[in-house]
Formats: structure tokens, sequence, C-alpha cells
């Protein structure tokens, strides 16, 4: 593929980037920037790349396997032209400037030749020597040399130096008879490179607390005390226990269990001070899939502050309460104690009357919190950059993906706790960044790929191979998989079928090309999961050992097979049989595709002038490319305009007048400002926009960036007195007059959030209310200020404000939505009436100031944008990414892309984050010099058409034409492959690719033949 | 010749209620939009949610693919029931 090639700059950058740390952000940063044209050097210090999501079984809300998501990243990393894996890696010093780097690179010796290993796993059977398995949070032993888990990237052993006997004792070798290939190589050094790059983007990830440390809580010396990660991997299909939840002290299934939350969180005294972020959510999640696993399991979780801050994340909460019975428990636990008999856990605590409560317990997970990796201190002096009192890489509030060393950004865990989808975030906005800086560069460093030439395989008889696959359990706890390779090995065309226990991991892709040379296969079916999101990984996997992509077929036997049909294995496998059978009769009648490809155009229009509209804008046009900036209100800045400063003080109004200015200075924006979108037509790459003012414009890409509004208040009596303000309206007063002496202050939390109709959670309110008391009680501390609260979200490192707050004397009272807090205007008084539930009793406050925490909305007309641009809505109406956890700035449709408070309530930080990482997705697809179409069009045969019109009056995308010679033709780029023509075409003119009606017939004949 | 009776018989065939088999599962095929129901036929699975095995999907990039052939092979071929959704 061609790139877009700016003009050379005379200067000395360089196109090419360190990533460092090979986890789900730096693989995000990776293969965004691989693929906008610059070369990417990946540094991993495991022997795999992955990172800590690879070592999670399920993700939530969709409950999709983790390893199921990551794995085709992986796959794609690593087999991308542009990426150069160092795996067992790390970075011993970086010098020179912003643009033109020099790295040196340790590469440790791996004593196993990656070219010879054929991942057979024999030298494993074979190795003495036997270590706790730390991928596994050291649930099993693993041997000295070994894999760090079964669908490892890349796919190739490695001998740990320090427990190979060999190695350490100069005796065994037994792994070297056992390899057949020849692979291990003991002679095998360290070795030292070196690398030019341009930029470099650290996302090394994170560690976890020790809970050893608290030892009230028995990890290390109960048996069935065990950290969340651990109970993960108990989960995992592929995990030391295959999936079964099994007690370590006597192996049965525990039945009663219970997750202790903030454990190493939120405690200076014997652990980390900060919020981890995820531990609220993963503790729903195991709640939710443990009761999957077993129906009687009753699940326990002891809280402190419910932080479900997140797009949906009340609602999943609200899923494992309802749906999985779980038991929410808002106290503190003072100890576990363990019944030597039964290995049975009692859990110390307090209940809601007072008196100390002792419940048992069969097993008890600690919810463990993220830290720094233990080298986080010597590692950013390595990289020269500066760390914050936690050994976090230091960030400002609005430069967060930005290091202290100009050209070195940074993504992840490292900059802060964070989930999956912010880590993706700030993967895609470290790599736009990189790609601003470097823009010059592009393409300069990058090889061309060519895929080998197709072969021709017309005339050949069918000879398909088919492979079913395990998924782990997924399939194969329900569906007899080998049963289903056995009976379709019978089918005509068939010439091989087998299982494999991950077609989608690397070794699985391997064994499907080997098997097309091998058994000269000219066709595959893989039965597995859904074609919608694996089909094209298995596409392009045939399509490099030379099979046409749409000589495939996926046959999709977990989502609407083994998952739907649990408690019915035999008849789930019968089906499966259907099914895979149903899909070989079409994959008989396959023909090869061509794909045609179009030109893209090198600009992007950015729907939104507020600050994610503005950010992403600057970023495109550092990188190359023109943006019309459209804005319907005559002014940019958005719901900025009404914000003073960050939570840590900066400025936010010279911020936001810094950037409208380079906004308006930047040659490159061409700014719309008071109109609309009236209409768009085209496709990615090639879209026509119409505005309300007239102008028209093509542009290759669209932003939403849309925002959202602020919350009315209408309860409080907000309407009816002046001394009821909302936070903004209060920041702005302290803004201009600061704190009034003396005054009271009291603060109501979630006032129109997290409650019908609007029940989700606002995010940005209670640090706003801590920002605010902060403010208050710094400058005047004989104000006094309360905080009613139903839970306190600072999350994160926002913790620390939370903790200033309470050192200031702010007082934070909790009230529960049955019981809100009553009101009663007076003159200049309100008298705030609420139950303190710590003493039992109402207590009553003579407030000088009401403040409510309203929060964020939707647009109003945010249905009538989604219609425009064909675009969905979440339930609550922001709009719906293309996937919750991996692609959280995309939409499902191609060329459309999502930032800011569109996306969901978001604080500055976070909507700067995803600015940059939607303007790092635009860029990667603006970067193209041509798309390829995709094959799945309707073909048109002018030989036996009528020219009836049926097919352009039913056309919704205007492909079939009347032409000069006034007869139908039809323009396969806007063709979407609907096959609407196909259905009305009298003639039967039209054939849609890889749907024709021959290979549908074949299907209901295969699945009727009974 | 048959009687009168007997032809009426006849005519009232396909409304005539017929004894259903003990253990007789319907046969049911779904031809479902790529887009839309095929990947709400995933978010069934995904969400665990359990429905009768006796029902297959045949995915077509839109509805608007459908084709009268494919309902009447499928009724010909002896399915008792189709289901299109998109």
């Amino acid at each position: 593929m061609i790139r877009m090639t700016p003009q050379h700059g005379n200067d000395d950058t360089i196109g090419s980037v360190l990533v460092v740390g090979a986890g789900i952000g730096g693989m995000q940063a990776a293969l965004d920037l691989a693929n906008s044209g610059f070369l990417v050097h990946l540094i991993c210090d495991e022997p795999s790349i992955g990172g800590t999501m690879s070592r999670l079984d399920k993700t939530f809300p969709t409950g999709d396997c983790a390893m199921c998501m990551i794995s085709p990243r992986m796959v794609e990393s690593s087999r991308h032209a542009n990426i150069k894996l160092h795996t067992l890696a790390a970075v011993l010093s970086i010098e020179g400037h912003e643009g033109n780097f020099v790295a040196r690179i340790n590469q440790r010796a791996r004593y196993v030749d990656a070219e010879k290993c054929t991942g057979c796993g024999a030298c494993e059977a074979q190795c003495p020597s036997k270590v706790f398995d730390s991928f596994n949070q050291g649930l099993n032993k693993r041997r000295a040399i070994y894999v760090l888990f079964p669908q490892a990237v890349p796919n190739t052993r490695a001998i740990d130096p320090k427990a190979c006997l060999y190695l350490t004792k100069n005796v065994c070798r037994k792994c070297e008879k056992a390899c057949e290939a020849g692979a291990i190589n003991f002679a095998d050094t360290d070795q030292e490179i070196e690398l030019k790059v341009g930029a470099v983007i650290l996302s090394p990830g994170l560690a976890t607390y020790p809970p050893e440390i608290r030892r009230e809580f028995g990890f290390g010396q109960y048996k069935n005390v065990l950290t969340a990660l651990q109970f993960e991997r108990m989960l995992s299909a592929s995990g030391p226990c295959r999936g079964k939840v099994a007690r370590p002290s006597d192996g049965a299934h525990p039945k009663r269990l219970a997750w202790i939350q903030c454990v190493g969180s939120r405690n200076a005294h014997n652990a980390n001070p900060w919020c981890s972020s995820v531990c609220c959510m993963y503790a729903a999640k195991q709640s939710i899939i443990a009761k999957e696993h077993d129906p009687d399991v009753q699940s326990t979780v002891f809280y402190m502050e419910l932080r479900a801050f997140g797009k949906d994340f009340d609602k999943y909460v609200e899923k494992a309460k309802t749906d999985a019975g779980a038991i929410y428990k808002r106290v503190m636990v003072s100890e576990v104690v363990e019944d030597p008999a039964t290995g049975n856990l009692f859990i110390h605590f307090v209940g809601d009357d007072g008196k100390l409560r002792n419940q048992e317990f069969d097993m008890v997970i600690l919810s463990i919190g993220f830290e720094p990796r233990e080298d986080a201190r010597s590692f950013s002096q390595i990289f020269g950059i500066s760390a914050d009192e936690y050994g976090f890489a230091e960030t400002s509030k609005l430069r967060p993906v930005e290091t202290s060393r100009k050209g070195i950004y940074v993504a992840g865990t490292y900059q802060g706790p964070k989930d999956i989808p912010e880590t993706v975030i700030q993967g895609s906005g470290a790599a736009a960044k990189a790609m601003a800086l470097l823009g010059s560069q592009r393409g300069t460093e990058v090889t061309e790929f060519e895929l080998s030439e197709e072969r021709d395989v017309t005339g050949e008889e069918p000879r398909i191979g088919v492979i079913v696959c395990h998924c782990g359990t997924n399939i194969a706890g329900t569906v007899d998989v080998e049963k289903v390779a056995k009976v379709v090995a019978g089918e005509p065309g068939v010439a091989h079928s087998e299982t494999i226990v991950y077609a989608c991991a690397p070794d699985g892709q391997q064994r499907i090309r080997d098997l097309i040379e091998e058994k000269r296969l000219n066709r595959v079916v893989v039965a597995s999961c859904t074609p919608r999101t694996h089909g094209p990984l298995f596409m392009d996997t045939i399509r490099e050992v030379g099979l046409n992509k749409f000589l495939f077929e996926l046959a999709d036997i977990r989502e609407q097979c083994s998952w739907c049909h649990m408690n019915d294995k035999e008849n789930a496998t019968s089906k499966a049989i259907e099914i895979v059978t149903m899909n070989v009769a079409k994959t008989r009648k396959l023909l090869p595709v061509t794909t045609a490809s179009v030109g893209v155009e090198h600009t992007a229009l950015v729907v939104g002038g507020g600050i994610a509209g503005m950010n992403a804008s600057l970023s495109l046009a550092a990188q190359g490319y023109g943006v019309h900036l459209v804005e319907r209100r005559r002014g940019l800045g958005g719901l900025l305009n009404n914000v003073y400063s960050t939570i840590d003080g900066a400025d936010v109004q010279g911020y936001l007048a810094e950037v409208i200015r380079k906004v308006k200075a930047n040659s490159a924006i061409t700014l719309h400002l008071d109109t609309t979108v009236t209409a768009i037509d085209g496709f990615v790459g090639n879209f026509e926009t119409t505005l309300a003012s007239g102008t028209g414009f093509s542009h290759g890409a669209v932003l939403i960036a849309s925002g959202g509004i602020e919350y009315e208040a209408e309860e409080y009596g907000y309407e009816d007195s002046d001394r009821v303000l909302t936070q903004r309206q209060l920041e702005l007063e302290l803004h201009n007059n600061g704190p009034e002496k003396d005054a009271t202050y009291v603060m109501i939390q979630c006032v129109g959030s997290r409650e019908e109709p609007d029940n989700y959670c606002s995010r940005i309110c209670c640090q706003d209310a801590l920002k605010n008391a902060i403010s208050i009680k710094e400058r005047c501390p004989d104000a006094r200020v309360f905080v009613l609260y139903r839970d306190m979200r600072s999350y994160g490192l926002k913790e620390a404000y939370y903790r200033q707050a309470r050192d200031l004397g702010v007082l934070f009272f909790l009230y529960t939505s049955e019981l809100k807090p009553q009101t009663e205007i007076t003159g200049d008084k309100i008298k705030v009436t609420f139950l303190a539930t710590v003493l039992g009793k109402d207590m009553v406050i003579d407030a000088d100031y009401l403040v409510l925490s309203t929060g964020l909305r939707p647009q109003p007309d945010r249905d009538e944008l989604a219609k425009k641009f064909k675009l969905t809505c979440n339930i609550d109406g922001f709009f719906l990414e293309a996937h919750v956890k991996l692609r959280p700035v995309d939409f499902p449709v191609e060329g459309f892309f999502l930032a800011g408070l569109a996306h969901a309530p978001k604080n500055l930080e976070e909507t700067i984050s995803q600015s940059l990482a939607a303007a790092g997705r635009v860029g990667a697809l603006l970067s193209n010099e041509k798309l390829d179409v995709s094959g799945v069009i309707a073909k048109h045969n002018r030989d036996i058409c009528m020219s009836c019109l049926a097919c352009v009056k039913k056309c919704p995308f205007g492909a079939p034409f009347i032409d000069d010679d006034g007869r139908v033709s039809h323009n396969e780029v806007k063709c979407t492959g609907c096959g609407i023509c196909a259905g009305v075409c009298p003639a039967k003119a039209y054939q849609v690719n890889y749907f024709r009606d021959d290979q549908l017939l074949a299907m209901i004949d295969s699945v009727t033949d009974n | 010749m048959a009687n009168e009776e007997e032809v009426k018989d006849g005519l009232q065939g396909p409304e005539k209620k017929q004894e259903v088999p003990a253990g007789w599962k319907a046969n049911i095929l779904a031809f479902a939009c790529h887009y839309c129901a095929f990947a709400a036929a995933d978010f069934a699975g995904v969400l665990r949610l359990s429905y009768p095995t006796n029902v297959k999907v045949i995915r077509l990039p839109c509805t608007g693919k459908l084709d009268q052939i494919y309902l009447l092979r499928a009724f010909e071929r002896g399915v008792d029931g189709v289901f299109v959704a998109g």
C-alpha cells in the first residue's frame, strides 16, 4: 500500500518510533503508528507481548474472553511489516533530542532459536527444573524452558537462565536432546543493539500490590485467600485450573465467595494512597463470571466506596447485584481468620448496626490494586523524565500523554491507574503526538510489503480444510468438537478436518497455513466464533499462503451455539454439525473475489469546536492533513468556557485561549462557525459534505466531537434562590470574588445523576466538588464545607484531593438515593437536613450556600445528528463506539470517529487524551493513499440486464445509474453489498460476491437435508 | 369417485388439526442481516441467553439480499418455519 508522504523537511527527525512496553496500550500505539507509515520498534521485557490484559479471563460488560480480543492484536503486531518486535529486551539508555534519539537496547538471550522452534513443547516435558509460574500468579509451576502462556507471541519457548540446571550448574541439557528441530542454543548471549528513533512512547504497565503486607487478610497464610488476579487465572479456560474454580486447600468448588475491595489502595499507612480505579469493576465482573461457572455461588463484595464511574459501569454493577445476586456490603473488614479444620474463612467486620459480625466463606478474594513497577524509579531515570512522588510518570492535566522530556510520551497505567479502554485511548493519543512530531518523515523508514501472488484455483475440485476450534472451554465445554470434526470429514469436498484449542492464536494460525500447504487445500472453513470479529483475521491468514481471502467461511458455533445451549450438550453438538456442514456446502461453491481500491481525500471533517474538536484539529493539522472544523455557535471552546482551573490549579482559561489562538492561526484548519452539517454523502476516504451556510467540501474521515451539555437543576430550590448554585457557578464565584468569609457551604452530589431518568454517573462532579471545596478551605480556612455524597468517586490519583479536602476540614456525609437531604430556604439561609448514618440521627446545617453537583447530559439533538451520520447512541443518549474495550474512539461505520463528551461524561484531561486518540486514528486512516474496497459487492451482468430500473429505484446508496448509453450501469465504489438490487432484479442480473444465489441455496439445501 | 364429504375433508386438509407427534420439534431456518440480526444472535450468545437448538441462522449481507427463491426452496424442502430478521 502506498502512503501519503508529505514534503520532507530539511530537519534531522527520524520517521521511526520506539514503543516501550507491549501490553494493550503499547500495541495500540505501535499499530496506529505502523498503519500510518512509521517504523515502530516494540520493546517488551517478557518473552511474549500481551501485558496485563493477556492475564485476564474475561472482560466486562460483554463477557468476551480477554484472550479472544487481545490475540488478534498480538498477531497483527507481530505480523505487521512496519513493527519490529524486540522481546526479552530493555532500554539501557536514550540520548539525543526530540525527533532524533539514539536508544541502546539490551536484548537478553532466549537460548531458543525462534526461526527453528516449532512450538511443539517436547523440550518442556523433559525439563526437570520447576519454578513458580509468574504468569499464573504462582498457582502452578512451570519449567525452566517455557512459553509464557499458550497463545504467546512470538510462539517460541525461552529458557529462564536463573532456573535452568545447565546454565546454573552445568548439568542436564535434556531439552537440547528432546528438540528435534535443533532450536536450543545454549551459546546464545545477551546482545546490545542501537536504534535511531524520532520519538519514544512509554507504556511499561504496572505491578500489583503485594497483599501479604496486610497480614490481617491472611494472604500467604491461608490457602483459600487468593488475589483477584489469581482468581482471574483460575477462571481462565487456558489457565492452570482449566477454568475450574477449585479451592487450593482441598479442590472443592467454593460456594460462598467474598471479595475484599481496596486491598493495597486508598491507604497511605501500609499500602498505596491512590485509588486503583479498576477493582470495583473487576470484582463485579468476577462475581458475574463466578455465577456463570456455578449457579450455586453466592458472592459478597465488601467495599468502602463503589466507584463505577465509567460509561455504563453503574448498570453493570446493577447486573452483578440483580442477575448474579451479588451482595454488596459497605463495611471495612477488620480481619480474615481461617478455620483450620475446614479451611473456611471467617471475615470479621462491623455491621450496619454497629455490632461485630463474623461471616463464614469458602474462599476470599483480595481486590489488589495497581502500583508502579518495581523498576519505575530507574526506568524514569533511564529516559530522563520526571516521576511523581509515587513513581508514576509525571504529566500535566492539560498534557496527559506528554512526559517532562520532549519527544517522549506516555500511555497506560504508567501515567496513573486506569482501565483497558483508557489505556487504549492513551496509546492512540501518544501515537498521535508522535505522528504530529514526525509528520514530515512519514513513510521514510518503512518498507512496502507485498503479498505473494494468489494461487489460481480455477478448475480445481474443492479441497476443503475444516478447523474446529475448542476456544478453550468456550466451545469444547458444551460441543463435542472432536465429533464435529469427525462427522464433517465425511462431507463431499472435505479433504481434511481437525480440532485446534485456539484457532485465532498464532500457533493456530500457523497450523492453518501449514495445513493449506501440506494438504493442498483450496478452501478453508473455521468453526469457531462469529465472522463479524474474527473473519478478517482468518481471511488474512489464508491470503498469506496464497489463497484468495474469499475462499474462506467461518461457521459460528460459539456465539450461536455453545454459548446458547450450555445445558443441552447433545443437541448443541448436533446443531454445531449442521452449522459446519451448512458452511461447508457454501464453501464448495465459493469463488475467488478480486478487490478494487479507491483514493483517499487527506482531509478530515471535525464536528464540534469544543476543546475535543480543537485539539484533534490541531493534531491532524500538525500531522499534515487538512481539517474542516464545524461549530454551530459563533465562538469556539464549548463547555470549557465555563471552567477556570483544573483540580491541580492549572489555568484553564489561559490554556483555552491559547488553543483557540492556535486553531485560528493554523492555515490547514478551515473554520466554519455558526453553521451545521446539513448533508453528508459518500464513503470512507471520500465523503462530500454540505453545510447550512451553503459551503461544500470533500473529506476522507469524520470526527464527531459534538460535546454535551450541563444539567440544569430543578431540584433543591435551584430556581428559587440565588444562594443555590451549581458547582460551575460556584467556580465562577470563587474565581471572581473568592470564598465568602466564615460562610457555610453545603454541597450535594449526584443531583440529576445516578437515578431515573438519567441513571448514569456524570463522572466529573466528585472531582469538581473536591476542587471547589479545597479552593474554599485553602483560601478561607474558617469557612465550613460539607459534602453530602452517595459515593465519592475520586478515582485514580484524584484520591489525593479527597484526602487533602478531609485534611483541610471538609466534612463528608453519606446519603442514599432513597433518603435524600431535605432543604428549606428562608431568606439568605438554607436549612439542610439529612440522616447522618454514623450517628443514626438527623443532622441539620444552616447553610449560606447550597451547591448542587449537577452532572452532564448528552446534546438534546443527538438523535438528529445520529440519524444524519447513520450512527447509534446508547440508552443514555451518548454515542456508541465500535467496541467498548478495544475500539473506544472508532464508530462501527468506517471512516467515523468519536471524542469527548459526545462519547460519555469525562473530565478535561480525559477529553484531551481522547481527542488526541481520535486524531491518531483519523490520521492513520488519512495517511493511506488508497483504500481497498470491500470485496462483498454486487456484480452487475449487463448482458442479461433489461434496464428495467428496479435497482436504480431501490438502491439506497445510488450505486446503479443510467449510463450514457441509456442503459443501467453499476458504480461498485458506492456499493455496500447489501444485495437489495439482487433481490429486486427480475432478470437476476446481480449477484453479490460471497453471497451468490447458488452459495446460499447450497446452505438451505444442506440444512434441510434430512 | 370420492363422496362429497371426502372431498370436503381433503379441501380442509391444510386447516385440519393434525396430531403433533410426541417429541416433534419445528425445524426453523433464520435469515439474518450481518449487521443487525446476526449481531443480535451473537449478542444473545454473549449474554448466554438460552433458546432451543432447532434454529439455524444463514447470514446475509442485508435482509435486502433475501430472495423469494430462498423462502420457496426452504419450504419446499420441508422446513417448518422461516424467520427473517434484519
